[in-house]
């Protein structure tokens, strides 16, 4: 319309207004990072899998990327849209269940502990 | 600040009449159980009669009230004073072109909802007789989450994937879209789905739930873009089936 001015821009494309993001945006921002840092880190642990730190990295990037993704396919297939946020806390919650576990069973903590 | 004021900060201009967006401060004595809406009329009345901004009916019934409080997207009219705080900051919708201060233009949103032919299109012998749809059914339960939508905006303003790609149909149309592709009567049904099928529809979301944490009416167009996405992928799937059995390549 020619009487009307441009629209404020929405709030994630301004950094300024993060604070009001609801947890799924989040969700979605930690799975899209985690996709960009893991595909610079992960050819360099699979060029040496004996950096510790860089293997618990990886580790828990391809956690996080995982449970945002498995989310997203629980949605897909019909899970209730009322109880998303229980959804993100619950996997959050296997998440880091997962990253002890693996980190243990993989012995990812050695050279830590 | 006294005790029981509010300072508030209210985003002015922006409108091509008066394009230098700026930021106000207004303070205000507020009584309990005052709402946003209240607090803009007595800033109006009693401060500066030159700010902009859109209502109603005053009752959470006719969208019309929507901006953002503290940075997301509320009704005016129904959000209390009480939980602010002491310092409350008032802009427009995002994602709409801004008329005036809090008012933003609607055409783009009403456009989409064209765009989503979001009307109920019966024909011939649907149209000729009463259609029994018993409130207990499958359709009907499919349906009765999604129907009490007010078109105030607020989804579509919340949506990060309308303000990526500003031809994406957004959540409200799509909910509509979906009651209709969901409902027995209307007879446009498939080539409804096919027009919404593209990636400035429903292949457009990607599952943040913004929609479904703003909307004021409790409805998840986030659900219904999701329902709209498995008839897709079910309809995609029947043709493939069928066109292999059929003896031809799929897609020819
Ligand atoms: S779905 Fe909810 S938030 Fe979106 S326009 Fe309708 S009532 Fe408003
Ligand atoms: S003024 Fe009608 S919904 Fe707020």
């Amino acid at each position: 319309m020619e009487s009307s001015g441009p629209p404020v821009p929405s709030s994630v494309w301004n950094v300024a207004s993060w604070r009001s993001m609801y947890p799924g945006m989040w969700s979605w921002v930690v799975q899209r990072l985690s996709a960009v840092v893991l595909l610079i880190l992960f050819p360099f642990h699979v060029l040496n899998p004996y950096i510790a730190w860089l293997r618990l990295a990886v580790l828990a990037l391809v956690i996080l990327h995982g449970m945002h993704g498995l989310k997203v396919i629980l949605t897909d297939f019909g899970f209730p849209a009322r109880h998303q946020r229980r959804l993100l806390w619950a996997l959050a919650a296997v998440g880091v269940a997962a990253f002890f576990a693996l980190g243990f069973l993989r012995r990812a903590f050695w050279g830590f502990i | 600040m006294a005790a029981g004021e509010i300072r508030f900060r209210v985003r002015r201009g922006g409108g091509a009449d008066d394009p230098e967006a700026r930021y106000q401060t207004y303070t205000l004595r507020v009584r309990p159980r005052m709402t946003v809406l209240d607090a803009l009329v007595a800033i109006q009345n009693g401060q500066d009669p030159s700010l902009g901004y859109r209502y109603s009916c005053r009752v959470g019934m006719c969208g019309t009230c929507a901006l953002q409080v503290n940075g997301r997207p509320r009704w005016a009219c129904r959000t209390r004073l009480q939980a602010l705080g002491e310092r409350v900051t008032l802009e427009p919708l995002t994602n709409f072109p801004v008329l005036r201060d809090l008012a933003v233009d609607m055409t783009p949103f009403f456009d989409k909802m064209k765009r989503a032919r979001a009307w109920a299109e019966p024909t011939g012998a649907a149209s000729s007789e009463p259609a029994r749809i018993p409130p207990e059914s499958r359709e009907r339960g499919r349906i009765e989450p999604h129907i009490e939508c007010i078109t105030c905006g607020i989804c579509y303003s919340a949506c990060s994937m309308v303000g990526h790609d500003p031809a994406f149909l957004g959540p409200a149309a799509l909910n509509r879209a979906y009651t209709l592709v969901c409902d027995s009567r209307d007879e446009i049904g498939p080539n409804r789905l096919a027009n919404l099928a593209d990636e400035h529809g429903i292949w457009r979301c990607h599952s943040q739930f913004n929609c479904t944490e703003a909307c004021p009416k409790g409805i998840s167009p986030t659900a219904a873009i999701q329902g709209l996405k498995r008839r897709a992928v079910a309809d995609g799937a029947k043709s493939f089936v069928g066109s292999i059995l059929r003896g031809r390549a799929p897609g020819a």
